[in-house]
C-alpha cells in the first residue's frame, strides 16, 4: 500500500535519510525507532508528503504521493504530530470535526455522518467526557488522545503516529498503543518509537534507523539485537525474552567506572537470582568481580554472563562437582573479598560453603537481606546453617543490604593495600 | 454554532439601531423622525451625518473581518490588520499625495499604498514557493519600519503640509461624503467572501502544520486571505485613514464571547466592529469640536488591551 524506493531526502546540505526503501500495508503496524537525529520523524514527513525527497520515490496505492490532491492524501494519510499548540480555545468536539474537513471541503458542511464518525472515534479514545471542554484547559494527555481523535476521523487508510504517547501517562500508553494495535489490523499504521520495548510489544515489525539509514528492519527479535541496539544507540544492552509476552526484553547494562577492574578482586558465591543485582553493583562498581560455583540455568550465570564475569559453571540440576571445586579453591585464593549470600542451600551447592571455609580468605561479608525473615532456606538438615554460623564466628561481617555490602568489601580491600 | 445565533441577530439589530441613532446625534441636533420638510436639516441628515456613519459602519466592519483574519493566520490574538506594513504604506502613500499633487487622488494613493505593502511584504518573505508565517511576520516589521522611516522625512521636508499629514494619519470621517460610501461598499462583498475560508481558518489557527496534515491547501489559504485582507483594509484606509485598535480589538471582544470559531466569529466581529466604530465617530464628533476618531479609539481601547493582555497573562 505505501511503498517508499531509494528515498534520500536532505534539509539543504544536511542529508536526513539516505537511500531508504521499505514497503507496508494494511494490517500492520510497522515501528520506526532509531536515536535523535536519525530521521525517524522525517521519514513521516516524506511519506505524508509535508517535505518532498530529493530522489526516489514514495507510492501510495501504486500512485505516487506527488499525484495526489491535498484533501485527496488526507483522506488516505492521517498524522499524529509529537506536540500540538492550542492556540485558541476551540472545544474538543470541533477540533475533532476539523478531522472531517477532507471529506466536507470548502463549501460543504458537516452531516449526521460527519458527527457518527467523530462520535465513534471520540468513544474509540476515551474522550467523549471532554467533548464540551476547550482544548486549553485539558491535560496534555488528553490533548494528545484528541489529536489522535482528529487523525482517526479523517478515516484514513495509512495512520502516521509521531510518538504518539510521548505525553501518556503509564496507563494511557498502553491503553492508546493498544487501541492502535487494535486499529492496525484493518489499517497500516506506522509509528515512531523512543521506548524500544514498547516498539517490541506492539509493532509486528521494526526499522531501525542509524546515521540516516535503514540499519535493520524485520520482525523485533531480528532487529533488536544487542550488537545493532550498542551500534544505533552506542549503549550495552541486554535482550531477553519477556517470559510473559515471549517479545524481547532490552534492559541497558551498567556502565562499569573507568578504572574497571581495578578496585581488586571479588568472588561473589551466589545463586537463585540473589545474586544478581550485587554482581551488576560490583561490576559497575570496578571490582575484578568472579561467581561460582552456579548452574547454568541460574538467573544469576545469566547475570554474569552479560556482564562478562567470568563463572564457574556446572551443566543444569547438576549438583557441584568436584573439578568445580577445585577452580573455586584456586579463585579463593588470589581474591581479596568474599561476599556470600544467604541463599537456598541443598547438597546439590552445600560444596562451595565448605570450600570457602576451608580456603580461609581474609575478608567475608554475608549478604543475607532476608534477616528476621522465616521460610526454610536450609535444606542440608543444618549442615549449612552450622556453617554460616562458624563463618560469622571467624569473623565474616554480615550485612542487610548491597550498599553495606559494597560498603565491606571496600572496607577489606582497602585495607589490603 | 446554531447557539450563537441569537447573539448574532441581536448584534444586527444594533447595527441597525446605531446608525438609525446616530445620524440622529449631532451639534445640531436633529431628531431623527421629527424632520418635516425642512431642507437645511434634510440636508446636514442625508448629505452630512448618514454617509458619515454608513462610512464608519463599513470601515469598523472591514477593519475587524480583516483583523480577526490576521489573528487567525498569525495564531496571535494580538494582530491586526496593520501587521503586514498596510498602515505605514497608506500613511505613505496618502502623504505623497498631499506633499506632491496637493492632496489630489490622496485615497487612490492610499489604497495602492496599502496594497503595494502587503505586496512587497509577501515578495520579501516568498521562499520557494512557501510563505512562512513567522517569516511574514518580521518581514512585516522590518517593512513597516522602512516605509515610516520615508515618511518621516517626507513630514520633516512637507513645510506647510505638515499639518495636513497629520491630520489624515490620526484617522477620521469629517470629510466623507456618499462617494466615500460607494467605494466602501466594496468592503462588504470581500468581507462575505473571507466566510468561505472560515473553516480552513479555524484548522489553521492549530497550527500551519497541522492544517497541511487535514488538507488545507495552505499556501493559497494565505494568498487568498492577505489578498483580501488587505483589500479591506486598503479600502478602509483610504476612506478614513488609519484608524487603531477596531481590528484589534473587536475579533478579540468577540472572540470572547461567541468563541474562536471563525464561522461565527467572522460576521459578529464586522458587525461589532461597525457598531463601535460607528459610536466612536459619533462620540468624535459632539465631544469638543471634531476630535480625530483615531484619538477615541486609541483613547478606549488602549486601555482594553491592557485589560485583555492582564487577563491573558493572568489565566
Amino acid at each position: 500500500m505505501i511503498e517508499l524506493h531509494d528515498v534520500d531526502l536532505d534539509y539543504g546540505a544536511r542529508a536526513v535519510l539516505k537511500d531508504v526503501s521499505f514497503e507496508s500495508g494494511n494490517g500492520e503496524f510497522l515501528g520506526v525507532i532509531g536515536p535523535n537525529g536519525s530521521g525517524k520523524t522525517t521519514l513521516l514527513k516524506a511519506i505524508s508528503r509535508i517535505v518532498p525527497p530529493a530522489s526516489g520515490t514514495v507510492m501510495l496505492n501504486g500512485r505516487a504521493i506527488g499525484d495526489f490532491s491535498s484533501r485527496e492524501l488526507s483522506r488516505e494519510v492521517a498524522i499524529v504530530p509529537q506536540a500540538v499548540d492550542p492556540g485558541f480555545d476551540f472545544p474538543v468536539r470541533d477540533v475533532v470535526m476539523m478531522g472531517r474537513y477532507p471529506h466536507i471541503g470548502r463549501f460543504g458542511s458537516e452531516n449526521d455522518d460527519d458527527r457518527v464518525t467523530c462520535r465513534g472515534v471520540m468513544e474509540l479514545t476515551g474522550i467523549t467526557h471532554l467533548a464540551d471542554r476547550s482544548i486549553r484547559e485539558i491535560s496534555g494527555g488528553e490533548l494528545q488522545r484528541v489529536i489522535i481523535a482528529r487523525a482517526l476521523a479523517q478515516e484514513p487508510r495509512l495512520l502516521l503516529l509521531d510518538e504518539p504517547t510521548a505525553h501518556l501517562d503509564l496507563g494511557q500508553q498502553i491503553g492508546i498503543l493498544q487501541t492502535m494495535r487494535d486499529l492496525s489490523r484493518t489499517i497500516a499504521v506506522i509509528g515512531v518509537f523512543h521506548d524500544l520495548n514498547y516498539a517490541a510489544h506492539f509493532c509486528d515489525r521494526l526499522i531501525l534507523l542509524h546515521d540516516h539509514r535503514i540499519l535493520a528492519m524485520g520482525e523485533p527479535a531480528v532487529v533488536l539485537t544487542p550488537d545493532a541496539i550498542r551500534t544505533a544507540f552506542g549503549i550495552a544492552v541486554t535482550v531477553r525474552k519477556n517470559p510473559f509476552t515471549g517479545h524481547p526484553f532490552i534492559s541497558p547494562l551498567p556502565v562499569p567506572d573507568s578504572g574497571a577492574g581495578g578496585r581488586g578482586n571479588v568472588h561473589v558465591i551466589c545463586g537463585g537470582g540473589e545474586g544478581s543485582a550485587l554482581l551488576q553493583a560490583l561490576h559497575a562498581g570496578g571490582y575484578r568481580v568472579t561467581t561460582g560455583v552456579l548452574a547454568v540455568n541460574d538467573a544469576d550465570y545469566t547475570t554474569a554472563a552479560t556482564l562478562g564475569i567470568p563463572c564457574i559453571a556446572e551443566p543444569p540440576f547438576s549438583p557441584v562437582t568436584g573439578r568445580s571445586l577445585g577452580e573455586l579453591a584456586l579463585v579463593l585464593k588470589d581474591t581479596g573479598a568474599v561476599v556470600l549470600t544467604r541463599g537456598l542451600w541443598g547438597p546439590g551447592n552445600i560444596g562451595n560453603l565448605h570450600v570457602l571455609e576451608s580456603a580461609q580468605v581474609r575478608g567475608i561479608v554475608i549478604l543475607d537481606d532476608r534477616q528476621g525473615e522465616g521460610g526454610a532456606w536450609d535444606f542440608t538438615g543444618g549442615e549449612a546453617a552450622a556453617a554460616f554460623s562458624r563463618l560469622a564466628a571467624a569473623g565474616a561481617v554480615t550485612v542487610g543490604d548491597i550498599p553495606s555490602a559494597l560498603a565491606a568489601v571496600a572496607a577489606i580491600t582497602g585495607e589490603g593495600r | 454554532m446554531q447557539k450563537s445565533t441569537p447573539f448574532l441577530i441581536l448584534l444586527f439589530l444594533a447595527v441597525v439601531a446605531s446608525v438609525l441613532v446616530c445620524t440622529g446625534i449631532g451639534p445640531a441636533g436633529i431628531p431623527f423622525f421629527g424632520l418635516a420638510g425642512d431642507e437645511s436639516a434634510s440636508i446636514i441628515l442625508f448629505s452630512v451625518r448618514l454617509p458619515r456613519v454608513i462610512a464608519a459602519l463599513l470601515v469598523g466592519c472591514g477593519l475587524a473581518a480583516a483583523g480577526a483574519v490576521m489573528q487567525g493566520l498569525f495564531r496571535n490574538s494580538m494582530a491586526d490588520p496593520y501587521l503586514l506594513g498596510t498602515s505605514s504604506g497608506g500613511a505613505l502613500g496618502a502623504a505623497a499625495a498631499i506633499v506632491f499633487l496637493g492632496g489630489a487622488f490622496h485615497w487612490v494613493l492610499a489604497f495602492f499604498g496599502c496594497i503595494g505593502a502587503t505586496f512587497l511584504v509577501y515578495g520579501i518573505s516568498r521562499r520557494g514557493g512557501r510563505i512562512p508565517v513567522e517569516q511574514l511576520l518580521l518581514t512585516g516589521i522590518a517593512v513597516s519600519m522602512f516605509l515610516s522611516a520615508i515618511l518621516s522625512f517626507l513630514m520633516y521636508s512637507s513645510g506647510k503640509s505638515l499639518h495636513q499629514i497629520f491630520l489624515w494619519l490620526m484617522g477620521g470621517f469629517w470629510s466623507v461624503g456618499w462617494q466615500d460610501v460607494w467605494i466602501g461598499l466594496l468592503i462588504v462583498p470581500v468581507s462575505l467572501a473571507l466566510l468561505a475560508f472560515s473553516r480552513e481558518l479555524n484548522i489553521f489557527s492549530l497550527g500551519e502544520e497541522d492544517a497541511l496534515h487535514l488538507g488545507v491547501d495552505i499556501e493559497f489559504l494565505k494568498k487568498a486571505l492577505l489578498l483580501a485582507s488587505s483589500f479591506i483594509t486598503g479600502l478602509a484606509v483610504a476612506i478614513a485613514g488609519s484608524i487603531g485598535f477596531i481590528g484589534l480589538i473587536t475579533p478579540h471582544l468577540m472572540r470572547l464571547i461567541v468563541g474562536p470559531d471563525h464561522r461565527v466569529l467572522l460576521p459578529a466581529a464586522m458587525m461589532a466592529g461597525g457598531i463601535l466604530l460607528v459610536l466612536s465617530d459619533t462620540l468624535a464628533r459632539t465631544v469638543g469640536n471634531e476630535v480625530p476618531v483615531g484619538v477615541v479609539t486609541a483613547f478606549f481601547g488602549a486601555p482594553f488591551f491592557i485589560f485583555l493582555l492582564k487577563r491573558r497573562y493572568t489565566g
